[in-house]
């Protein structure tokens, strides 16, 4: 006890050893002391989400049990878990610095969280639109989000997806226009 | 024999202002003056102190105050004479003294002045409107009811019988020889109370009279021991043989026998006492005398002339209510009576404040009187020089050393003559003691050497001295600002430093202490003085070094314990170390269920308490999961 140590999960996650100590969970008053302590936090929640491909935070999850954050909000061998206005504190940071954003916008309590920055995302997917040979076809957004085989865009936010495809379309690398239900999109290989 | 015959002994070793009436004002006085009785010297007063008042004149002797001084009743002046002086004769003033027996009988012996000097403080009630007459009036201002103006022996039967108002005395008759009424007894030897009917009263001595009960019915001067009246068997008014009547009795025969004699001296001398002043001072004291004489502040009863005095209230009130009586003149005798207690308050606060002035010089006094003692006895420094400006930082430059000397010998204990223990033992009991007394600004005039002696005398108060074991800080190595303030005014007892000097003081405190003892203000506003081991980085570091061993933090309470300090003191000095970043807090509130940290202290916690942490998160690495490169790509 003496010693912080790192802990797995069940679900094969790697805590760090942080993560043991109860000051973690506490919001410091010492500015200093609270930007390492959000740092820590936000290279946390970030790794997890990765690592269980979630992509949406609530303010709720500190507060509801049995949600997917529980394993890195709560911490039941030292009995500390991380309060909602803490957590506000964190999301809010991560915003500000562009880790995460509102979704949706013009409320703060819940996120979507930029484990890959959009810009990243349109790499991916555009690697994995040619990759499967499907340049110049029209696809859905359920086309991608929902591939009949499991692909890293699986599950996308179609928010997240948007701003990617936005993002290709400024280098003429995709095309989004409206078809008979909802919208389609054409991707081009990259000149 | 004038002065014998005129003066009234008084007891000189009460101050004079203490011995006046209650509407007599002292006016004048001088030092240095002799007595001539008559045109020869005086004896026993030739060297004393003249006071005149409005009613009176003082002698109060310098070499035996208690036996040899006496008063003088102004009313027996009639006439004064000024002689400037030549050469070595010194300036005198002749008064003149009535021979008339009406004028001195109040004072005609020592021995038997009872009957006038006890009266002023007798307390009577009028017996028109019942007011209770406070004492301390002149005999002249006391013989009126304060009231309703009615002169006190008016009533036919009080002055026919004292035995009429059993438990008051007679009213003092001898004032009233030259009213109409029948005067009482007390001149046994006058021929119409000879000759009074007298015979009836069996076979009693003609001293008796003085205590015949007259008849309510018909006026018959009864005997005393009668019930009924021998005339008209009317029931007579019950008297009492008290011991005072019969100290009556006894007194007024003994005092007769001298006055004859007087009297008949009187015709043939004159009487003239003279007052030789022989330091001078004598025209603005015989301005005044002339003043007071013309003014009659005695006489003002008999309606005669009016004081000239403004501020004697008590006499200004006499003359009012004769004025105005009723019931307006009764309230304007309460609103009076407010007044002259608010005059009296601001009196005797003025007073206060002399005293206050009174204490400095008596401190100074005995502060002196240690010193001369302390250098006759041995002058060398004490120890705790030595030790005191060993201990001294860097700063201390000759001056320090020369400072920290010259209080430090105060304390130095040496054998010393039976004589100056004596003196110090007494000064000790006076709580004068020198190792205690306080420093006041008026003892050193610059400014900042006195607040450098104020620091001087502040570290021994907190560290104690050599002599003394122990101080304020002795104990504590951390006290708060308001409790050394507190402390060290306690120690001073007297002339007591202001806040404001005492935050002047603190800056030079380090300087003279060993070791320095330094200031230190928390973010709250709580400021307190502390020893080095509490300097705020010694102490973050000791705290952080304890907080690591630990592993599992500890709240307050426990540092608390640890330290030996208060909560809120340590509270204060651990939020400074986690302002600084030193430590970091674990909030009990953030536990999943109720009941601590579970870290395994296995202790019972209240769920809201706070836990400090030494700063887990300075060297924190990120040892978590590690994601594959292009794990996605």
């Amino acid at each position: 006890m003496t010693t912080l140590s790192t802990h797995t999960t069940p679900s094969g996650y790697l805590l760090p050893s942080i993560h043991s100590a109860p000051p973690f969970f506490t919001q410091q008053p010492n500015p200093i002391t609270q930007a390492v302590v959000c740092e820590q936090w936000t290279k946390l929640i970030l790794s997890y989400a990765r690592f269980k491909k979630l992509f949406v935070l609530r303010v709720e999850d500190a507060e509801t049990l049995g949600g997917d954050w529980d394993e890195i909000l709560r911490n039941e061998r030292i009995n500390r878990k991380l309060s909602a206005p803490h957590l506000s504190s964190i999301i809010s940071t991560m915003v500000t610095k562009n880790l995460a954003a509102y979704e949706p916008p013009k409320q703060t309590r819940s996120v979507l969280l930029y484990w890959r920055q959009p810009e990243e995302w349109a790499e991916v997917l555009h690697k994995w639109v040619s990759t499967t040979g499907q340049l110049n076809t029209i696809l859905t957004f359920l086309d991608i989000t929902e591939p009949p085989i499991e692909s890293p865009l699986t599950n996308l936010p179609t928010s997240l997806l948007k701003k990617a495809i936005a993002i290709l379309a400024k280098t003429n690398r995709a095309q989004l226009f409206g078809i008979a239900d909802g919208e389609g999109v054409r991707f081009f290989a990259s000149k | 024999m004038a002065l014998r015959r005129s003066t009234r002994s008084v007891d000189g070793s009460i101050p004079v202002p203490a011995l006046l009436y209650n509407d007599e004002e002292l006016l004048a006085s001088q030092d240095g003056v002799g007595i001539y009785d008559g045109s020869q010297k005086s004896t026993y007063h030739q060297n004393g102190g003249i006071h005149v008042t409005t009613h009176r004149l003082f002698y109060i002797d310098a070499q035996n105050e208690l036996r040899y001084s006496f008063a003088l009743d102004l009313s027996s002046i009639t006439q004064t004479d000024y002689y400037a002086g030549l050469f070595t004769s010194s300036s005198k003033v002749t008064l003149h003294l009535s021979a008339s027996e009406s004028d001195t009988a109040n004072g005609d012996n020592n021995g038997n002045n009872d009957g006038s000097s006890l009266s002023p403080f007798d307390t009577w009630e009028c017996q028109v409107c019942a007011y209770r007459n406070a004492p301390g009036l002149s005999p002249a201002a006391s013989r009126i009811c304060g009231l309703c103006g009615v002169p006190r022996a008016s009533i036919p039967q009080s002055s026919n019988s004292s035995n009429a108002r059993a438990s008051e005395r007679p009213p003092p008759s001898t004032h009233h020889l030259s009213t109409s009424l029948p005067p009482t007894p007390p001149r046994p030897r006058s021929p119409p109370y000879a000759s009074s009917p007298q015979f009836g009263s069996q076979g009693a001595a003609s001293d008796d009279t003085s205590n015949s009960i007259a008849c309510p019915a018909c006026t018959f001067l009864n005997h005393p021991s009668l019930r009924t009246c021998e005339i008209c068997s009317t029931e007579l008014p019950k008297i009492r043989p008290t011991a005072r009547s019969r100290l009556d009795m006894r007194s007024a025969p003994t005092s007769r026998p001298t006055s004859p004699v007087d009297d008949d001296e009187s015709n043939i001398t004159s009487w003239f006492i003279k007052i030789s002043f022989r330091k001078g001072g004598d025209k603005a004291f015989y301005a005044v005398l002339k003043r007071s004489l013309k003014a009659k502040a005695w006489a003002i009863s008999s309606g005669g002339a009016k004081p000239n005095s403004m501020t004697d209230s008590s006499a200004t009130m006499t003359r009012e209510s004769l004025a105005r009586s009723g019931i307006s003149g009764i309230m304007r005798t309460v609103e009076d009576n407010a007044q002259q207690r608010q005059t009296g308050i601001s009196d005797a606060l003025q007073d206060l404040e002399a005293l206050m002035v009174k204490a400095k010089d008596m401190v100074r006094l005995a502060a002196e009187l240690n010193e001369k003692l302390t250098n006759a006895s041995k002058p060398r420094p004490s120890d705790a020089l030595s030790v005191m400006s060993g201990f001294d930082s860097g700063a201390s430059n000759a001056s320090t050393y020369t400072l920290v000397g010259s209080t430090t010998t105060g304390t130095t204990i040496a054998m010393e003559p039976e004589e100056a223990t004596f003196i110090r033992s007494s000064l000790s009991q006076l709580g004068l003691q020198m190792v205690n007394v306080p420093l006041t600004q008026d003892m050193v005039r610059d400014e900042r050497k006195w607040i450098e002696e104020l620091a001087v005398e502040l570290a021994n108060v907190l560290q104690g001295t050599t002599s003394t074991v122990g101080g304020l800080m002795k104990e504590r190595p951390v006290i708060a600002l308001d409790e050394v303030w507190g402390g060290w005014n306690r120690a001073r007892g007297v002339a007591l430093i202001p806040p404001s000097t005492f935050l002047q003081v603190l800056p030079y405190l380090p300087s003279h202490t060993a070791p320095s003892i330094n200031t230190r203000t928390f973010p709250s506003g709580l400021t307190v003085l502390h020893t080095p081991a509490y300097r705020s980085h010694v102490f973050s570091e000791r705290v952080c070094r304890s907080l690591r061993e630990s592993g599992a933090g500890k709240s307050t309470m426990e540092v608390a314990f640890e330290e030996g300090m208060t909560v809120g003191l340590i509270g204060e000095m651990l939020g400074e170390v986690e302002r600084e970043g030193g430590i970091v807090r674990d909030d009990g509130n953030m536990a999943i269920v109720g009941g601590g940290s579970g870290v395994g202290t296995g202790t019972a916690l209240v769920s809201e308490e706070l836990r400090w942490w030494v700063n887990v998160f300075v060297e924190c690495v990120w040892d978590g999961y590690v994601h594959p490169m292009d794990e996605d790509i």
